[in-house]
């Protein structure tokens, strides 16, 4: 898929997303594509019988002793995580043992919305911290080969949760939504999907297991991708483990919930130069700045858009309004560079290069020696092309509030190991 | 003894792994190679590629697909279907890591001496037939998809299976692809040339469907597609739930 | 120690690759070769090979590579067929007209006849002394063929049943042929392979 022909992607007639979606996306004869379509499930379905479903699913799970957690819960400081335990511990009342991973580019905020979680919801938490200079090993090879910062972090967040799952023998893993569902209508509601091996390879870690990168790269050693591993088959069989998604029996709205999670729980949220969505990934430095730059640069869209995809279906925003916002955020700098570079052990010059390595030219011209022109979806024409246009206003139900700051300290610096807060 | 086979398919579509539902509606999956590691590491008994758009499109077999399945070094049978008309492809296909080939639109052709010439190159145990089957009145109608034209069975169609031609003949129902429990088994009992060995495919989801038509002595194996792709260990699991001596042992893949 | 070097000849009629990675995913060393200098620095020879009979004999007429494997066998160099592999070692295939084999070992190769195809995956009986097969049996192995072995018994290590048994592996002190296809029989076919070429070539 190399060609720069802009004729190449098609784009969906109501939402944002084009056939260049790296999770694959489907559009049918009538131009709308299998992301929103799954979409509408979510006003069709019953979602009293999928909650009545969802009880029974997690019936058989519950410890008979009671000395044992009845589950999983992997959980950050920055995502859907007070939701699903409110679910989880609320409604569910499953007793579940909650499982992080330290991404060490941890704001304040993260720190302390992870602390406040498991406070206010007194669940107990294992936190795994991998140690920094093979995390730094592994970034510097997987920023260079396939220009991603992130893959640690996305490994240690997939396998962690499974491995616990497998070493405390609580075979119960729940988790929020899932992702190819949500975006891209990878599957149906109905179709219950769980977590899998298979997805995790193919679309977390962008193809590459933890042996994978062992046999790709020469600097990295068994000490460095171990911890990465997944559990063998033979011992998800012998534990029986399975990882559910709540988003299959709860119909998802992250905005709603979230908003429900400051008022209830005082979750709190912040703002981001690159979206205008305020409630997740407040608990990394890097995630929606680098790691979302380097995503406009391979795949020519960034997550202002998985934003404004999700209010167009959720009929919070028009298509129009939504694309206005992407073209507001989309090319914003990246903020907290420095720190990272400090972090990494690499002149800003040298990432830079390192990142216009990974520039798609489908969607990237370079102009001039380090000087790059965008030609992605939102200007080239595939999206003002196609799609209708207006269905309704744009209302005021799309205004994400924020209570706080990622870093309210002068000079912002990750937090690598966070204890208890305050 | 020889056991009967559980086939695993992949359904790939402009390059990329789909569900597909009824030859009309598809939803993403993912990359065709990293399906098929895991299908490996799974224990399938054989790997099946289809490839739905080549075709129709006009276009040869995908190599390019069939190197990158190549680089995962898999070590489970491999079948690929898809653009493939000609012993010259067929060849090639097998060249590149296939152990066998499907053929569709080959088999539509008022010439069958390529099919011919396949056989004598790879042997008919390398070829397997692909019938798309809907039922019609007390017959059986037979899908052309590239024009959605439904026929019945030719003369030489018949001959081909009768001369051991081809060694296989892969029922599709394809108006149940992707709905569970759905597999018409009247397709499978009305099959016209009796002694073809068949593979059933569309719309098996449930391991009781997989044992009454592993039961039936002219059905040879069962082929799933999407059902395989929703649960951890899904083809162990499907396996499981058989009685025992139909199929070989599930295997469950441990580290080293 | 060093890895062994198997040497995979490489005449026009075989998948390679698969058979490659299988080698190297068990630890063996790997080169594809069809120059006799080459194949004889390698500890093992390996015949693959897919696709009918004659055409296969002729291509290895055609680049003396017949000539070769014979001198080879004659050396003791450790030799392993597999699939068609195995069939091209025997003296004869009836497979598209009589054809003449490497008659490396004694036996000739017949149709199955009305049973037709011998397609999937089958268990293996073990009906010799020979150690190198003992562990065989428990496990299964995938075999795609319509042509199968037809000769003494002191050769037959392993048989497999197919209406009635046939020979699965044959063996003749250095030379031994496999009728199925281990590199494509997952674990159990990887094992095999490993078990097989460690013995033929510490023997």
């Amino acid at each position: 898929m190399a060609s720069s022909d802009i004729t190449e992607f098609r784009a969906c007639s109501r939402c944002l997303y084009t056939t260049a979606h790296p999770l694959g996306l489907v559009i049918d004869e009538e131009g709308i594509c299998s992301g929103c379509r799954v979409h509408e499930e979510k006003d069709s379905l019953d979602w009293n019988e999928r909650w009545m479903r969802l009880e029974s699913i997690v019936k058989p799970y519950r410890s008979q002793s009671g000395r044992n957690y009845d589950c999983v819960v992997p959980v950050t400081g920055g995502g859907d995580s007070y939701y699903v335990l409110h679910l989880v511990k609320n409604l569910l009342k499953l007793n579940p043992l909650l499982v992080t991973n330290n991404k060490y580019f941890n704001t304040p905020l993260g720190v302390r919305n992870l602390a406040n979680l498991r406070t206010r919801f007194d669940c107990d938490i294992l936190v795994q911290n991998i140690n920094p200079d093979s995390v730094r090993k592994i970034i510097r090879s997987t920023l260079r080969k396939f220009g991603s910062i992130y893959w640690p972090c996305l490994a240690g967040q997939t396998a962690f949760p499974v491995q616990t799952a497998v070493r405390y023998e609580v075979p119960l893993v729940i988790w929020g939504a899932h992702q190819g569902l949500e975006q891209v209508g990878m599957f149906s509601h109905a179709h219950e999907v769980q977590m899998t091996r298979r997805y995790r390879r193919d679309h977390d870690l962008m193809g590459y297991e933890a042996d994978n990168l062992l046999s790709t790269f020469d600097s990295l050693t068994e000490g460095d991708i171990w911890q990465y591993r997944y559990p063998d088959d033979h011992d998800l069989k012998s534990i029986g483990v399975t990882g559910i998604y709540l988003g299959n029996y709860v119909r998802w709205d992250p905005k709603a919930q979230h908003e429900q999670m400051i008022r209830d729980y005082a979750y709190q949220s912040a703002g981001f130069s690159r979206t205008f969505d305020t409630y997740d990934f407040v608990d990394c430095f890097n995630y929606m700045n680098l790691h979302d730059q380097l995503k406009l640069y391979k795949h020519g869209y960034s997550k202002v858009t998985d934003h404004a995809c999700r209010e167009i279906r959720h009929g919070r925003l028009t298509r129009d309004h939504g694309l206005a916002l992407v073209l507001q955020h989309e090319q914003k700098s990246a903020e907290y560079t420095g720190m990272f570079c400090d972090w990494l052990g690499v002149q800003p010059g040298a990432l830079q290069f390192l990142m216009d390595n990974h520039r798609n030219r489908s969607f990237w011209r370079e102009t001039a020696p380090r000087q790059w022109e965008f030609s992605g979806p939102t200007v080239n024409g595939t999206l003002q092309l196609s799609g209708v246009g207006t269905q309704g206003k744009s209302s005021d139900r799309c205004v994400f509030k924020k209570n706080s700051a990622l870093d309210t300290r002068e000079n912002a610096k990750y937090i690598t190991i966070g204890k208890g807060y305050p | 003894m020889l056991k009967k086979r559980l086939v695993a398919v992949i359904v790939v579509k402009d390059g990329r792994a789909v569900q597909s539902f009824g030859y009309r509606r598809y939803l993403p999956l993912g990359r065709p190679e990293i399906l098929a590691s895991n299908l490996d590491r799974w224990g399938c008994d054989e790997i099946l590629v289809l490839c739905i758009d080549r075709g129709r499109q006009g276009l040869g077999p995908d190599i390019g697909l069939l190197k990158r399945l190549a680089s995962m070094r898999l070590s489970t049978p491999l079948i690929y279907g898809g653009g493939v008309m000609t012993a010259e492809q067929a060849a090639l296909v097998v060249h590149h890591g296939a152990d066998r080939v499907c053929i569709d639109f080959a088999l539509h052709q008022d010439d069958v001496q390529p099919i011919r010439e396949m056989a004598v190159r790879l042997g008919a145990q390398a070829l397997i037939g692909v019938f798309p089957l809907a039922r019609l009145g007390t017959g059986l109608q037979w899908l052309d998809h590239r024009n959605g034209v439904s026929r019945a069975f030719s003369r030489e169609n018949i001959a081909l299976f009768d001369q051991g031609v081809i060694s296989e003949a892969m029922i599709i129902d394809w108006s149940h692809e992707g709905c569970a429990g759905a597999f018409d088994i009247q397709l499978v009992t009305r099959f016209p040339m009796h002694n073809v060995p068949l593979i059933a495919f569309g719309g098996i989801s449930e391991p009781s469907q997989a044992a009454v038509l592993l039961s039936l002595p002219q059905v040879s194996a069962v082929a799933v597609g999407n059902f395989l792709n929703y649960t951890e260990l899904a083809a162990q699991r499907f396996k499981q739930q058989l009685p025992d001596l139909l199929l070989r042992p599930t295997t469950y893949s441990r580290y080293v | 120690m060093s890895k062994l070097l198997v040497g995979l000849i490489d005449y026009g009629a075989g998948n390679l690759a698969s058979v490659r990675h299988g080698l190297l995913h068990i630890g063996f060393n790997c080169r594809i070769s069809n120059d006799p200098v080459v194949l004889s620095t390698c500890d093992l020879l390996l015949l693959p090979g897919v696709g009918a009979f004659r055409p296969a004999m002729q291509a290895l007429k055609a680049s003396g590579l017949d000539a070769f494997l014979v001198q080879q066998a004659g050396l003791q160099r450790p030799l392993l067929g597999l699939c068609l592999g195995m069939q091209l070692l025997t003296e004869s295939s009836e497979e598209g007209g009589l054809t003449e084999g490497l008659g490396l070992i004694p036996g000739r190769v017949i149709h199955f006849g009305n049973r037709r195809w011998h397609i999937g995956w089958n268990s293996l009986d073990c009906v010799s002394k020979d150690l190198m097969f003992e562990h065989s049996s428990s496990e299964t192995y995938y075999f795609n063929h319509s042509y199968y072995y037809d000769g003494p018994r002191e050769f037959q290590m392993c048989t497999a049943t197919f209406g009635e048994p046939f020979a699965a592996i044959i063996r003749r002190q250095k030379i031994i042929g496999i009728q199925f296809h281990p590199e494509k029989s997952q674990d159990a076919g990887r094992r095999l392979l490993k078990h097989m070429i460690e013995g033929l070539c510490h023997a």
